[in-house]
C-alpha cells in the first residue's frame, strides 16, 4: 500500500505537471486503486475463478471504484506471497493463518469464512489397519499441515492419546503422494485431502477410518487479508466488494447453477461429477447468516484452542516463540485468546454482516 | 605504481589487494542482506522472511544443538555440549543424507568400469551406447511414480534417482574419454604382450582416471540436486527433509544455515577429490 500510494502520488504530480503546462490538456484520469486476491485450488476456493470469469468481480470492483485482481498459485507459493506482502488477501486454512502469516507478524484479519472441511480430508489405511494398530506403521501425509492435524485429532478422540509419539510419519509432497501410496502394497496408510482421497479410495483394498466430518468446524478455509488493508479507506472498500461478489459467486454455486459449477471444477481440471462429489464434504457458509452465526459464536473460540495448541506444540509458530499466547487471536466479541498486546490475527465478521444486512 | 586497469593482461596486483578483491562480492552480498533484513525488520519486528543475525543464531542453536523434533531423545539436564550435538538436528540429518550419497557416490563406480568397457570393446559398445544416449535424455524426476513401485519409497527410490540422474551421463563423458586415448598406445602395449585386460586396466584406466575423478567432482552438485528432490518428496528424515519441512511455516532461519552447510560440505567433498586427484596423479595438468 505504501509504494502504492507512493506512486499514485507520483502519478498524481505528473499529471498536475501536464496540466499546468498545456492548460488544454484532456483530464488526466487519476488511477485506480488496484487489490490483488491469491488463491489456490481447492473445492471452496474454486469459485474465485468463476468469479472473475463470470464478470461478477468486476461488476462489484467497478462498484466501489477500485480493480481487483484474482491470482491463481500454488498453496504454498501464495502464503509466501500474502507474507512477503506481495498480495492484498489470500485463501488459507485456520491453521496456516496462524503459522503462517501471523506467527511471521503479519497481522492478518479473516473477513470471510468460506467453509469448513466436512469430510474432504481423511485418514485412509489398507488391511484393516485401526488407531489403535496404527502406531509403529509408516504413515504418509504432508507434514505439519491439516493432514497431521487430522491424525493427530483422530488419534486423541480414538482415544490413543499416549501413542501419538509412537506415529512413525513420512513426509510426502502431495503431487506424488497417490502414485507412492498405491503403487506399493507395503504401505499402511496415508493422510490427504480430496480430490486426492477420491483417487486413493478407487483401490477397493482401502478404507477410510477418520475423515474432517468428524470435527466439523476445525479445519476452516478463510479469505484473509492484511489488518492494514483494513485502516485504510480503499482497503475497506476492497474489502466490501470482495465480500459482495463472493457472496454473489457462492451463492450460485450452492443453487447448482450449471455455469458456476462448470467454470468452479474447471478451476481445478475436475470433472463437474468429481467436482460436485467434493462440495458434499465441503460444509459451505453460502448464508453469509450462517457465517456470521458461526464467526460470532462461542464454539470457534474452542475450535481455534485446539489449532494453536496444535501449532505451538509442533514449532509451527516459530523458534523464537515461547508461548502459544505469544500469537494472541482476537474474536468478532473482543475476546483475545493469548496476550492482549500480541494480537496477530482477527476474526472480522462486519462484512460478512453487512452482506447479511444487504448493505453492501 | 601497481597497474590498476582490470583490462590489463600483464597487471601484478600485490597479494593484499588480490585478496581483498577475491573478499569483495562476498562483503557485498552480505551487506545486501544485512540491509533487507534490517528494513524489513523495522517494517515487521517479527519477519521471518529474511531472518536478523540474532534470528540466525537462535536457529543456528537449534540446529546444533538440539534434537529433532520428531525424536524421541531427551537431553539431561547436564548433557555436555559435545553429547548434545551428537543427538542434534543437524547431524541426524547429515547422517541419513550422507549414507544415501555415499551409497550412490559408491553405485557410480560400476558405471565408470562399463564405460570403460563400452569405449574400448566394440561389443559392449554396440550392446550398450545406443540405449545409454538415449537413456541419458531420459528426465529421470519424471520416472519417480516408477521408481517407488521397483524400489518402494524407502531409502532405495532416492538412491535410484540419483543413480539413474547421474550415470548415464557419467558413463557418456568416460566412454568419450577412452576414446581420446590414443590408438597408437593401445597397438602398442598389444605388441608388448598385453592382453585385453592389461589394456583396459592397466594402460586406459589408469591414463583417463584423473579425468574421470575430475568429472565426479562437476557430478557431485547434480547428485546433490537429485537427492534434495528425492527427500522432498517423501522422506522421514535428510537435510532437504528438514528444509522442506521448516518451509511450511517459513522456518528461514534454519533453513539457511542448513543451505550453508550443504554448500560447505559439497565444498569438503569436492576439495578432498581435488587433493587426492593431485597426490595420485601429480603427472596430469588439468
Amino acid at each position: 500500500m505504501k509504494q502504492m500510494k507512493k506512486h499514485l502520488s507520483r502519478v498524481v504530480a505528473a499529471a498536475a505537471m501536464v496540466l499546468t503546462m498545456a492548460s488544454f490538456a484532456p483530464q488526466a484520469k487519476a488511477e485506480t486503486p488496484t487489490f490483488t486476491v491469491g488463491w489456490s485450488v481447492y473445492a471452496g476456493w474454486n469459485p474465485y475463478f468463476y468469479m472473475q470469469k463470470s464478470g461478477i468481480l468486476k461488476k462489484w470492483a467497478d462498484k466501489y471504484g477500485i480493480a481487483i485482481k484474482v491470482q491463481r498459485f500454488d498453496y504454498a507459493a501464495s502464503l509466501d506471497s500474502f507474507v512477503a506482502k506481495n498480495i492484498d488477501a489470500c485463501t488459507m486454512t485456520n491453521m496456516e493463518a496462524l503459522d503462517m502469516p501471523a506467527a511471521a507478524g503479519v497481522d492478518s484479519t479473516a473477513i470471510i469464512v468460506g467453509d469448513y472441511s466436512n469430510g474432504n480430508d481423511a485418514v485412509l489405511t489398507r488391511n484393516g489397519l485401526t488407531f489403535a494398530t496404527l502406531p509403529g506403521k509408516p504413515v504418509m501425509l504432508v507434514q505439519k499441515t491439516v493432514s497431521e492435524y487430522l491424525l493427530e485429532r483422530g488419534m486423541v478422540l480414538n482415544g490413543q492419546q499416549a501413542q501419538l509419539n509412537k506415529l512413525k510419519l513420512i513426509n510426502t509432497s502431495d503431487s506424488d503422494i497417490v502414485a507412492a501410496f498405491l503403487n506399493n502394497k507395503g504401505n499402511q496408510a496415508v493422510v490427504t485431502w480430496k480430490p486426492l482421497v477420491s483417487q486413493i479410495v478407487a483401490d477397493k483394498s482401502v478404507k477410510s477410518i477418520f475423515d474432517s466430518s468428524k470435527i466439523p468446524g476445525e479445519i476452516l478455509d478463510l479469505l484473509v487479508v492484511r489488518t492494514e488493508l483494513l485502516n485504510t479507506p480503499n482497503g475497506q472498500k476492497f474489502a466490501k466488494a470482495i465480500t459482495g461478489a463472493w457472496y454473489e459467486t457462492i451463492q450460485q454455486v450452492a443453487a447448482g447453477q450449471a455455469n458456476a459449477i462448470k467454470y468452479s471444477a474447471a478451476a481445478s481440471g475436475d470433472s463437474v461429477d468429481s467436482y460436485k462429489e467434493q462440495l458434499k464434504t465441503t460444509a459451505l457458509f453460502s448464508a453469509p447468516a450462517a457465517a456470521v452465526s458461526f464467526t460470532n459464536g462461542p464454539d470457534l473460540q474452542k475450535k481455534m484452542d485446539l489449532v494453536r495448541q496444535f501449532c505451538f506444540t509442533h514449532g509451527l509458530l516459530g523458534q523464537g516463540i515461547k508461548s502459544v499466547d505469544d500469537v494472541a487471536i482476537l474474536y468478532p466479541n473482543g475476546t483475545i485468546q493469548g496476550k492482549k498486546d500480541r494480537v496477530r490475527f482477527r476474526f472480522n465478521s462486519a462484512y460478512m454482516q453487512a452482506a447479511q444486512l444487504g448493505k453492501l | 605504481m601497481a597497474n590498476l586497469s582490470p583490462f590489463e593482461i600483464q597487471a601484478r596486483p600485490n597479494r593484499l589487494l588480490m585478496q581483498a578483491a577475491s573478499c569483495m562480492l562476498f562483503v557485498i552480498c552480505m551487506g545486501l542482506y544485512m540491509q533487507t533484513s534490517v528494513r524489513r525488520h523495522h517494517e515487521n519486528p517479527e519477519d521471518r522472511v529474511v531472518p536478523s543475525l540474532t534470528q540466525l543464531a537462535a536457529g543456528i542453536h537449534a540446529s546444533v544443538l538440539e534434537p529433532a523434533e520428531e525424536d524421541d531423545y531427551i537431553p539431561a539436564d547436564n548433557a555436555s555440549k559435545w553429547e548434545r550435538f551428537k543427538h542434534s538436528m543437524i547431524v541426524k540429518d547429515t547422517i541419513s543424507s550422507g549414507r544415501r550419497f555415499l551409497i550412490s557416490l559408491a553405485l557410480l563406480i560400476p558405471a565408470v568400469v562399463l564405460a570403460l568397457h563400452i569405449g574400448l570393446y566394440p561389443w559392449f559398445g554396440a550392446f550398450f551406447m545406443r540405449f545409454v544416449l538415449f537413456f541419458d535424455k531420459i528426465v529421470a524426476l519424471s520416472l519417480l511414480p516408477i521408481l517407488f513401485i521397483v524400489f518402494g519409497i524407502e531409502e532405495w527410490s532416492k538412491i535410484a534417482l540419483i543413480v539413474i540422474g547421474v550415470a548415464p551421463t557419467m558413463i557418456l563423458d568416460v566412454t568419450q574419454m577412452v576414446k581420446a586415448v590414443p590408438q597408437e598406445q593401445i597397438v602398442k602395449a598389444f605388441t608388448l604382450d598385453a592382453n585385453n585386460f592389461d589394456v583396459a586396466y592397466r594402460v586406459v584406466s589408469r591414463q583417463i582416471m584423473p579425468q574421470v575423478i575430475n568429472s565426479l567432482r562437476l557430478n557431485l552438485k547434480p547428485m546433490m540436486l537429485f537427492l534434495f528432490a528425492g527427500e522432498m518428496i517423501a522422506a522421514s528424515d535428510g537435510l532437504a527433509y528438514r528444509i522442506a519441512i521448516m518451509r511450511r511455516h517459513m522456518g528461514m532461519d534454519v533453513i539457511l544455515p542448513y543451505v550453508l552447510w550443504v554448500a560447505l560440505l559439497l565444498f569438503l567433498i569436492d576439495f578432498s577429490l581435488r587433493t587426492l586427484n593431485r597426490r595420485m596423479h601429480p603427472w596430469f595438468q588439468a
